[in-house]
């Protein structure tokens, strides 16, 4: 059996369009990576830089945010709050030494389900190459 | 009990021969200065005049794990993390040492608590007595001095080119016998004595507590205290650093299957100490907090132990940001007209 | 320079006012080159208010510290109003209180407090060690502190804080009424450390974190100091659910602290009064400042400067940048 890394993603889609995008990619049998963990939010403004924070701590390897395109959000404007929030949180995650290819965005349509499995494959390549998220991680219960 | 010294050159040396224990030293990190194991001797600090953190983490770390277990069908498998190290304290300041043996009063009153008695127990304590005590230092005031020997196994004095080592029980001697110290002689133990004298002439600051345990309950609703939780921030600072203070919170914290439950160091002065479940909160304000913090030092712990839970370190006093002054306020106490004992 | 007594006549007039509850400013403080923050509620305090360089605290900081407490039946809650004395960084704090909204503008009564530079205590303690000065003024370029009848000229970056160095606001940016004329404006900010920071490689970033996030012991200092931290509850201190725990391990350290950064992102005002409190040094404001940076870069915004702003993040732009989402 190989040791190849596997890393843990947890992906936070939107029930509007990215959610809908997964599905699409099921229901049309387009095969995508098995490494994330989906959670089902409202909407990408729903998601607090908390959850991403909390999700490294609890063993995520890597995180992605996927909504609706800019202006076509469900609410408006909840993904445009989220674009300048998940922006920061990058940049600042980044300053404190996390491979920035672990916090990543997408904006997915309810149409794609073709770009999902892309973005999966991109994501899961860049945590990859990020390797196994420790620096976050909670560490005394390991036993 | 023998006097003892070795050169000061040979700090390392010694250090480094006390491979029976588990050593831990002053080493500093910028200009924090902590108790840590000591890794490499040469890191190890003589030169501050304390440690920021007090020597209490050593014996009631921040965060402890008092044991784990497993959720399902095990049910609960407690395993006490083992104990037994031989440790040895190099370096701890008179007042430090004095600190736990304020703090052993609660550790071993109504519930003996093991995780920090067999710590002490299997502890030597090697104290270095002050040649210079900082600016906020009134040891003297709470029972210690600059060169006391209360609670410490082995002091050490600063002569110069030499370290003089003064062995008080059977564990300081064996510390002199595994270090391989030379004897010393009179001529050291007179010059320590001389220091110490003149180390306890250069304590700046000192507060008369006569009458002031008995007189705080009665300045209960008092309005003095609010000159100084005006502007008190309400953070951990004065608590966390105080070698004396020991409140602790109990928190079981789970991971999937695999769950600990851990204490860590309270405070008093955070809002979220004394919050009841109905949300209600019995010290809603700062007032009420620092009046706590005072008058469990100062009051209440003296009244079960009878002893001041304050070694007079001066850490409160030279970490507070806001320059609240502990001696400032037992001196405003003093002055204050108190009213009725109110039972509380 | 402010002349004391004027400055205390004219706090014991607005103390006195009936609309007025407590004016918050500072006083001598007990030893060294301390100073602390004083709440006068009554006039015959008012003597005890000082103004000089010794005087860092950020009074701003206490209006929203203090605690809203029940009112009790029968009586009209209080509603007379808080003065307070700020420096050019200080108010800045307010600006950003009153774009939040966090209470009403009338509420308050700002004493603007035209400010030179305030000294640093852990150079001052480097400098002179333990000895009480007997005053400390700035005189033209040089600090000159008096003690033991001696005085010592210094040079302002030897004793100053460093964010005084680079102070672009050294004059009240909201006040009702200036204290002292207005002084002339000297520092830039070009963020180099924020530059020669960013040079290292990610992992000697996360060495450089990891070891300070270790030192921290918790005691929330830096919260409670921060005048944009006054959440009514911090989410460190909620149990339900409970996001970060209350244990002090490098994981619980770590996050608490990128997630106070992230919080102030777009609020921090750089009155660095986090960092100066930390008992275990930790520079904080090498992730604020950070913060500060970009978010003036990406979003050409600058907090506390503008009272009619809207909250950074609770705005938007279509055109904001993304370039880092798929």
């Amino acid at each position: 059996m190989s040791e190849e890394f596997e890393p843990n993603i947890v992906a936070f889609l939107c029930n509007w369009c990215s959610y809908a995008g997964a599905d699409l990619a099921g229901t049309s049998r387009t095969q995508y990576l098995p490494n994330i963990k989906i959670i089902r939010v409202m909407c990408s403004g729903r998601v607090n830089p908390l959850f991403l924070l909390n999700a490294l701590q609890q063993g995520a390897d890597g995180v992605l945010i996927s909504g609706c395109h800019p202006g076509d959000c469900h609410y408006l404007e909840g993904n445009f709050y989220a674009r300048r929030r998940f922006m920061l949180m990058h940049k600042l995650l980044e300053h404190v030494g996390v491979d920035p290819g672990r916090v990543n965005m997408s904006w997915v349509s309810a149409s794609e389900g073709v770009k999902f499995k892309d973005v999966i494959e991109e994501v899961v390549t860049s945590v990859k190459e990020a390797g196994p998220m420790d620096q976050f991680r909670r560490r005394q219960l390991n036993w | 009990m023998g006097d003892y010294k070795f050169a000061k050159d040979k700090l390392a040396e010694v250090l480094s021969s006390l491979g029976d224990y588990q050593v831990f030293a002053p080493t500093p990190a910028g200009d924090v200065v902590r108790f840590l194991e000591v890794k490499d001797p040469a890191a190890v600090t003589l030169e501050s005049a304390n440690s920021t953190v007090p020597p209490k983490e050593l014996m009631f770390p921040e965060t402890e794990t008092l044991f784990k277990y497993r959720l399902g069908d095990t049910g609960l498998d407690p395993s006490v993390p083992d104990a037994s190290a031989r440790r040895l304290v190099f370096g701890i300041r008179p007042c430090d040492a004095m600190a736990y043996t304020i703090v052993d009063n609660l550790f071993s009153w109504d519930f003996t608590d093991p995780y920090y008695l067999n710590r002490r127990e299997n502890t030597t304590l090697v104290g270095f007595a002050c040649g210079d005590p900082c600016a906020n230092c009134f040891c003297p005031s709470m029972g210690g001095a600059p060169a006391s020997e209360k609670g410490l196994d082995a002091l050490m004095f600063d002569l110069g080119d030499t370290f003089y080592v003064k062995t008080l029980t059977d564990k300081g001697d064996a510390f002199a016998k595994a270090a391989g110290l030379d004897a010393a002689g009179d001529a050291e133990s007179k010059a320590a004595e001389k220091q110490a004298e003149e180390a306890l002439g250069k304590v700046k600051r000192s507060i008369d507590t006569a009458g002031i345990p008995e007189k705080l309950p009665s300045l209960y609703d008092h309005p003095f205290w609010e000159q100084f939780s005006d502007r008190c921030l309400s953070c951990g600072i004065c608590t966390f650093l105080c070698p004396t203070c020991h409140c602790f919170d109990i928190q079981d914290e789970a991971e999937a299957f695999n769950a600990r439950r851990a204490r860590m160091w309270d405070t008093c002065m955070f809002a979220e100490y004394t919050v009841h479940t109905s949300g209600h909160n019995p010290r809603p304000t700062r007032k009420e907090r620092t009046r706590n913090r005072i008058s469990h030092k100062y009051s209440y712990f003296p009244e079960k132990f009878d002893v001041i839970a304050c070694v007079g370190c001066g850490r409160c006093i030279n970490n507070c940001p806001v320059n609240i002054d502990l001696l400032d306020i037992l001196e405003k106490s003093k002055q204050a007209e108190g009213k009725e004992a109110k039972t509380a | 320079m402010v002349d004391l007594k004027e400055l205390q006549d004219k706090a014991k007039e607005v103390i006195s006012r009936d609309d007025v509850r407590r004016l918050i400013g500072w006083q001598r403080g007990t030893y060294g080159f301390e100073s602390a923050p004083i709440v006068v509620t009554d006039a015959s305090d008012a003597d005890k208010l000082i103004f000089d360089p010794t005087c860092v605290q950020n009074p701003a900081s206490f209006i929203t510290l203090e605690e809203k407490r029940p009112v009790p039946r029968g009586q009209e809650p209080d509603t007379r109003k808080v003065a307070v004395m700020v420096k050019g960084c200080d108010s800045r704090a307010i600006v950003q209180q009153l774009v939040e909204k966090a209470y009403p503008r009338e509420n308050v009564i700002v004493m603007g407090m035209p400010c030179r530079g305030v000294i640093d205590r852990r150079k001052a303690a480097a400098l002179f060690g333990d000895v009480t000065p007997d005053e400390v003024k700035l005189d033209g370029d040089k600090v000159v502190v008096s003690l033991n009848s001696e005085t010592k000229e210094l040079a302002r970056g030897d004793i100053l804080a460093d964010k005084c160095m680079r102070c672009r606001y050294p004059n009240p940016l909201v006040s009702d009424e200036l204290m002292t004329e207005e002084v002339e404006k000297w520092g830039a900010d070009e963020f180099a450390d924020v530059d020669e920071f960013e040079k290292m490689s990610p992992a000697d970033k996360w060495k450089f974190w990891e070891e300070q996030f270790s030192k921290c012991i918790r005691c929330y200092s830096c919260r409670n100091v921060c005048p944009m931290c006054y959440c009514v509850e911090c989410v460190v201190a909620k149990l339900k659910p409970q996001w970060t725990r209350r244990s002090t391990d490098i994981s619980e350290n770590a996050a608490y602290h990128v997630q106070r950064a992230w919080h102030l992102s777009g609020r921090c005002i750089e009155c660095m009064e986090c960092q100066r409190v930390c008992p275990v040094d930790i520079p904080i404001m090498t992730l604020n400042r950070k913060m500060t940076r970009d978010v003036k870069e990406m979003f050409d915004y600058e907090p506390g400067v503008d009272v009619e702003a809207e909250p950074l993040l609770a705005c938007y732009n279509p055109q904001d940048p993304e370039d880092y989402i798929m």
